[in-house]
């Protein structure tokens, strides 16, 4: 009956449907976009590692202009390496952006290129696909060799292995001992997997870069729960190292996973926020066309009301059929809406705008407030309808 | 059938409030039906008689007076035990049919079962009965759209019928049918009638009064005769 009544009134019940889809799915792609923020972040930290730290030189909290970002220097990794309790592995690294990289007539610009010590792969958690990692006698020697990220190989080299292989770094020749395996998550704008990894003696040798620093440095303990004791040795060792007074401010920054996480939430924070605010003003907006269209169909549909109430119909009916159709159309709605919200989602991601998760959380959320939305909006005009006196909605035509 | 009357109104009124102004409509109606009797409901316009039909079909309440509809004072009951009581012993005939569009004639003939307490599927073969006697078995299927005025009144005739209600209430029930289509629907009420029920007859037209085995008149309010 309450179907039957929605495809009569089919015109009215699009609009409803079309209201509370638009609605719904922004509520689709904004739970969606958050768990793929979400998952995004873990995905991040745990890349990041939970037993590591990234030293950064310059403060980036304050960001003061024209301040020194090259402060860390060889001697304060040696340092830090040997009288550091429970650090385990000291990563130097330098960066050199905008790089031609070739193979043969192969050519590719490269956003950027890393200098490293000994055992950058491992440093990051990142394992190899084929071949090894920095050696010390790589480091030692400035050996012209590298580790290039799954995305260049693909570049250059298609399907074959790159071992072995000499791609020339402008013109540089580097041979390939080692491909990192994908790793998908970028930090920024630039791709993880679109880059080459070279001897850091050998970056500052052959490109002719300063000697004595290097931009950031990365640190493996070995017990990760004493992790807050190990900042604060570090921070202690590192000021001692550049002869900072007490009242100066640290010309270097630590970053661990917490602290990773805690920019990550705050970001999601807003994200959700935002889009949070779209969604309940879309759903709410939805809301409103299924309450105007129903005092609309209740008010044309009086006699209807009226008969039904003289052929017997008690009020709790009449309330109930209106209802029924009010939830029947949102959760139609709903249905439109979570599909409408998925291909956008997808699309955002195609383009590389959003991250999205999908799950069944995103479907169930979707239907509680279509249900919710069908009831809340629905109820005052089934209530209207259900206290017509049958007379007067019978004399109503 | 049954002696006694089925209804009784005691000293009904019935006064509307329209803006500031009190209109009396009904000023104190005594009357008595009794069980199988069928009467005709007459008046000029503005007599009153479609506010005493409502009254007596329990789709309106009166301002005073009782009304005992077999033996039981209905005038004070509430929405929910007048619509109990208007599904089990009301059926109603409209001038404009009130069927509902978007549904087929069967389905339109099954809702006052929707709303007792008969299982489907003997509601389904009831209705499907009805429509058969009353002409009408091949259009099963019909949307009232679909079916002349004469018919959508004998869909509207099986769909009274139903819940097999003891009075059947028709107001001005052949006010949109040419003649000869009237004096079928007219020639189906008697039927009813010979069936035992009683039947209530509101027409301005004395042929189909003529039928009726006792004429009631209105006149402002009050009734003139018995």
């Amino acid at each position: 009956m309450a179907a039957a009544a929605l495809w009569a009134y089919r015109l009215r019940s699009t609009f409803v449907v079309a209201g509370v889809g638009l609605g719904i799915a922004s509520l689709t792609l904004i739970v969606a976009s958050v768990d793929g923020a979400e998952r995004k972040a873990l995905q991040i930290v745990k890349n990041f590692g939970p037993d590591a730290v990234f030293i950064l030189g310059g403060d980036i909290r304050s960001r003061a202009v024209g301040q020194r970002t090259l402060t860390l220097t060889y001697d304060d990794a040696r340092r830090i390496r040997d009288s550091l309790p429970g650090a385990y592995l000291v990563v130097p690294m330098r960066g050199k952006s905008n790089v031609t990289v070739s193979f043969g007539d192969q050519q590719r610009d490269l956003p950027f290129i890393v200098g490293a010590t000994a055992g950058y792969a491992e440093v990051w958690n990142w394992p190899l696909a084929e071949g090894r990692d920095l050696a010390e006698t790589d480091v030692e020697r400035g050996a012209k060799v590298a580790l290039i990220g799954d995305t260049t190989a693909r570049e250059l080299f298609g399907n074959a292995s790159p071992l072995g292989e000499t791609v020339k770094v402008n013109r540089l020749p580097l041979r390939i001992v080692g491909r990192l395996s994908y790793r998908g998550v970028s930090g920024g704008s630039a791709s993880v997997d679109d880059r080459l990894i070279l001897p850091i003696t050998t970056m500052t040798q052959r490109f002719n870069m300063d000697r004595q620093y290097f931009r950031a440095l990365r640190v493996k303990f070995r017990d990760p729960e004493n992790m807050s004791f190990h900042v604060e040795n570090l921070r202690s060792i590192l000021r001692d190292q550049h002869h900072l007074e007490p009242a100066d401010p640290d010309d270097f920054s630590i970053l661990t996973a917490e602290e990773v996480l805690k920019f990550l939430a705050t970001f999601k924070g807003s994200l959700i926020l935002f889009l949070g605010v779209t969604a309940v003003v879309a759903v709410l907006v939805g809301g409103f066309v299924l309450a105007n269209l129903f005092y609309i169909s209740v008010s044309e549909r009086r006699t209807e009301i009226g008969l039904k109430k003289a052929l017997g119909a008690k009020n709790r009916a009449i309330l109930l059929q209106f209802l029924a159709e009010a939830v029947g159309l949102t959760l139609v709605g709903a249905l439109v809406g979570m599909l409408l919200g998925m291909g956008i989602g997808r699309l955002l991601e195609g383009l590389g705008i959003l991250e999205i998760q999908f799950s069944w959380k995103v479907f169930f959320l979707a239907l509680a407030a279509a249900v919710a939305i069908g009831l809340l909006f629905g109820l005052k005009p089934a209530r209207q309808a259900a206290a017509l006196p049958p007379v007067d909605a019978l004399r109503g035509d | 059938m049954s002696a006694g009357p089925i209804i009784r109104l005691e000293g009904i009124r019935k006064t509307y409030l329209q803006g500031d102004l009190e209109v009396r409509v009904l000023k104190g109606i005594d009357l008595q039906i009794s069980a199988g009797e069928f009467v005709a409901l007459q008046g000029p316009s503005g007599s009153g008689k479609s506010t005493l039909m409502h009254l007596l079909g329990l789709l309106d309440r009166p301002s005073s007076g009782r009304y005992l509809l077999q033996d039981e004072d209905v005038a004070g009951l509430g929405d929910d035990r007048l619509s109990e009581l208007r599904n089990r012993w009301l059926g109603f005939l409209f001038q404009t049919f009130y069927l509902i569009p978007y549904i087929s004639a069967l389905e339109n003939v099954m809702l006052p079962g929707l709303y007792g307490s008969t299982p489907g599927h003997q509601l389904r073969q009831r209705a499907k009965d009805l429509l058969e006697q009353v002409g009408l078995g091949d259009r099963l299927q019909f949307r009232p759209g679909q079916l002349s005025g004469g018919q959508q009144q004998r869909v509207a005739l099986a769909r009274a019928l139903v819940n097999d209600p003891r009075i059947l209430l028709a107001d001005e029930p052949t006010g949109q049918l040419d003649s000869a289509t009237s004096a079928e629907i007219i020639q189906l009420i008697s039927g009813i009638h010979r069936q035992g029920r009683t039947i209530i007859l509101v027409t301005h037209d004395q042929e189909t009064a003529a039928c009726a085995q006792r004429k009631i008149l209105l006149r402002d309010g009050l009734v003139e005769n018995h």
